[in-house]
């Protein structure tokens, strides 16, 4: 089976007069369903790498393969396809749409997918829908609008938004950078559970070693390039190991 | 319908900024439809009272004749052009009226009641007694006969240019619409006026002819001409220039109204939708991340131009018609002076499809900005 992701001598240099240069060089590879994390100092180039991840941006030199598509190739459209079918998106700050309920936002990457657009929702991702705000604990505030809600409940509902088409690989950047302990524990509390029982690959942007530590293997950047690559087994009691 | 939804929500969210444009667009709709249907029923009105009822084209004897000959070979020769609606052989004469305070003059038009009737309806336009045209009967205007205090049966005695009487009798009186008409003239029937002219009937001094559209008169004149080379044929608008000067100015100040309300209008929802494209410039950025492609999210704005547009120009066309209403029942009631403004389907749509398509038009700049915008630029951001 192909890999999940594999990066390859990725570099990416922003700016045409002044140049910075954000990636010099990554590579690495996920080949299962992983729980992984990037961390690094800020300015590191970790929201960059995950970009490139995402498809919304393209590296300057070396390649990113998902699921076995080398995505270089694809053209624009067909990377926001791509998006929309594998790849779902938690970001520091929830982005809901406040224009729509929060069930609607859980829809949207639905309505966005489907060929018949808005019309035609069929029971069965309804069904989704609200098994999904149930199981993050949102269930009693669907048809509120999405202003209306707490912050922790926002990033609940955008979790539950990355989720609405059980993408492949679920990205997160900083995604508690913006919540206080107890709704922090809660977000990876549910990535966990979801990385368990959708078997979805988690890779999770963080400045904070206390996270990284919860996860399985911790990507560290530094100053653009790969400066360690851990497997993370203190969580199991074996202590970390150097790969 | 995604786009179409996100549309209808973006605008339902920002109700009173929608709400604004709609009234702008309905305004600056509903002031072009009534300017233009104004300044269309004012030149109708204008130029009905000037050749409604009175010939568009004029056969006349060339130069140092009284009279041609006009048989009934030349009238279906006339007749038969298709613009032509109606004809009528006529004695022009002039002649004096002695009454009380001395002599009025008077211009006298002969013909048969059918011929006089289809130029200028003489029968609808009686306000008293009748007419029948036979014999020595007359009907005068309704300035002449109230003036001089005629009124039906009087005898009335027409002194002619060579010193000559004719004595006739008053059986009605009509109203021509404009004074100056109604002041001076008088029918006849074609015996009475060719005896006094001491032609036979087959010899008249003029030819009336209306046609249907009265724009179209140089081309049936110079139609006429052709076929009739030895008779001068004249034109109203030739007589009427400088009426038709200021109708043409009219038409073109009315064209610059209208432009720059477009202008403005267009402005407007232009101005509206780029704010709105950057108010939600954080949703359009989420909905790439998620998906939906560059031209997806544009068409969102495009929707909501089309949206403005059509409920803008729609309530601006009721708002329209509804002035114009008011102002038939103003002009009906009285003597306001006011003519009835007739609003005409054809360019009420027109500017219906002129309002959705300036609506659609001032989208583009948003469209494009939107679907440009790159989602990196919102997501690391709140
Ligand atoms: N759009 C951009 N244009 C120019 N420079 C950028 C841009 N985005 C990031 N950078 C630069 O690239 C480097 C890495 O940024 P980033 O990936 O955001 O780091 P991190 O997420 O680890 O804080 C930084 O020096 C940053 O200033
Ligand atoms: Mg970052």
């Amino acid at each position: 089976m192909a890999d999940t992701i594999t990066v390859s001598n990725v570099t990416k240099e922003y700016g045409t007069a002044v140049k910075t240069k954000a990636l010099r060089g990554v590579s690495f590879r996920v080949a299962g369903k992983e729980f992984l994390s990037i961390i690094g100092q800020s300015g590191s180039g970790k929201s960059t790498l995950l970009n490139l991840l995402g498809l919304l941006d393209r590296p300057t030199e070396g390649s990113v393969s998902l699921l076995g598509t080398d995505v270089g190739a694809l053209s624009k459209k067909e990377r926001a396809a791509f998006r929309n079918r594998h790849l779902g998106f938690v970001f520091q700050f929830h982005h809901l749409l406040p224009e729509f309920s929060v069930r609607e936002n859980l829809l949207i990457p639905t309505w966005i997918g489907g060929s018949k657009g808005a019309a035609g929702v069929p029971a069965e991702t309804r069904k989704r829908a609200e098994e999904i705000l149930d199981f993050l604990g949102v269930g009693q505030v669907a048809d509120k609008s999405a202003e209306q809600i707490s912050g922790g409940q926002k990033q609940r509902v955008a979790i539950g938004r990355a989720l609405m088409n059980s993408p492949d690989i679920l990205l997160a950047d900083e995604p508690t950078g913006n919540l206080d302990t107890e709704n922090s524990a809660l977000v990876y509390d549910l990535f966990r559970r979801i990385h368990r029982e959708m078997g979805t690959t988690f890779v999770i942007v963080t400045h904070d070693r206390a996270i990284a530590q919860q996860t399985d293997r911790i990507i560290e950047v530094r100053d653009g390039l790969v400066s360690q690559d851990v497997q993370n087994e203190y969580l199991d009691g074996r202590g970390g190991s150097s790969k | 319908m995604l786009e179409l939804r996100i549309a209808l929500r973006f605008l339902w969210r920002n109700k009173v900024q929608s709400v604004l444009i709609i009234l702008g667009i309905a305004i600056g709709i509903a002031v072009q439809v009534f300017v233009g249907s104004l300044i269309t029923s004012l030149q109708d009105s204008l130029v009905d009272e000037t050749v409604g009822s009175s010939a568009h084209v004029s056969l006349e004897p060339a130069g140092g004749q009284v009279a041609f000959p006009f048989t009934a070979q030349d009238r279906a020769t006339v007749s038969a052009d298709p613009h032509v609606t109606a004809v009528a052989a006529v004695q022009n004469l002039s002649a004096l009226v002695p009454l009380r305070d001395g002599s009025v003059p008077v211009s006298v038009k002969g013909g048969t009641l059918a011929d006089l009737d289809s130029v200028y309806g003489l029968s609808d336009k009686l306000v008293s007694g009748e007419i029948s045209l036979t014999g020595n009967h007359i009907a005068v205007g309704k300035d002449l006969a109230e003036q001089n205090g005629l009124a039906p049966g009087a005898a009335v005695q027409l002194v002619l240019a060579d010193g000559s009487t004719v004595e006739t009798v008053l059986e009605g009186v009509f109203d021509l619409g404009a004074q100056a008409a109604n002041e001076r003239s008088v029918f006849s029937g074609l015996e009475l006026a060719s005896s006094a002219l001491g032609l036979p009937l087959d010899r008249v001094s003029g030819v009336e002819v209306q046609i249907a559209d009265v724009f179209d008169s140089p081309e049936v004149a110079a139609g006429l001409q052709s076929v009739f080379p030895q008779i001068t044929v004249s034109e109203w608008q030739a007589k009427n220039s400088d009426l038709l000067t200021a109708l043409q100015s009219q038409s073109t100040s009315s064209y610059m109204i209208q432009v720059f309300v477009i202008i403005a209008v267009m402005l407007g929802i232009a101005s509206t939708l780029a704010i709105s494209a950057v108010q939600k410039t954080r949703q359009i950025g989420i909905l790439k991340a998620l998906g939906m492609s560059d031209a997806k999210t544009g068409l969102v704005f495009l929707y909501q131009a089309g949206i403005l547009g059509v409920i803008g120009t729609v309530l601006g066309i009721v708002v329209s018609l509804a002035l114009i209403a008011v102002f038939g029942v103003v002009a009906a009631s009285g003597d306001s002076g006011l003519f009835p403004i007739e609003p005409r389907l054809g360019f009420v749509l027109l500017s219906a499809g002129i309002g959705i398509a300036i609506a659609l038009i001032s989208a583009i700049i948003p469209y494009r900005k939107t679907a440009r915008l790159d989602p990196i630029q919102v997501i690391q951001g709140g």
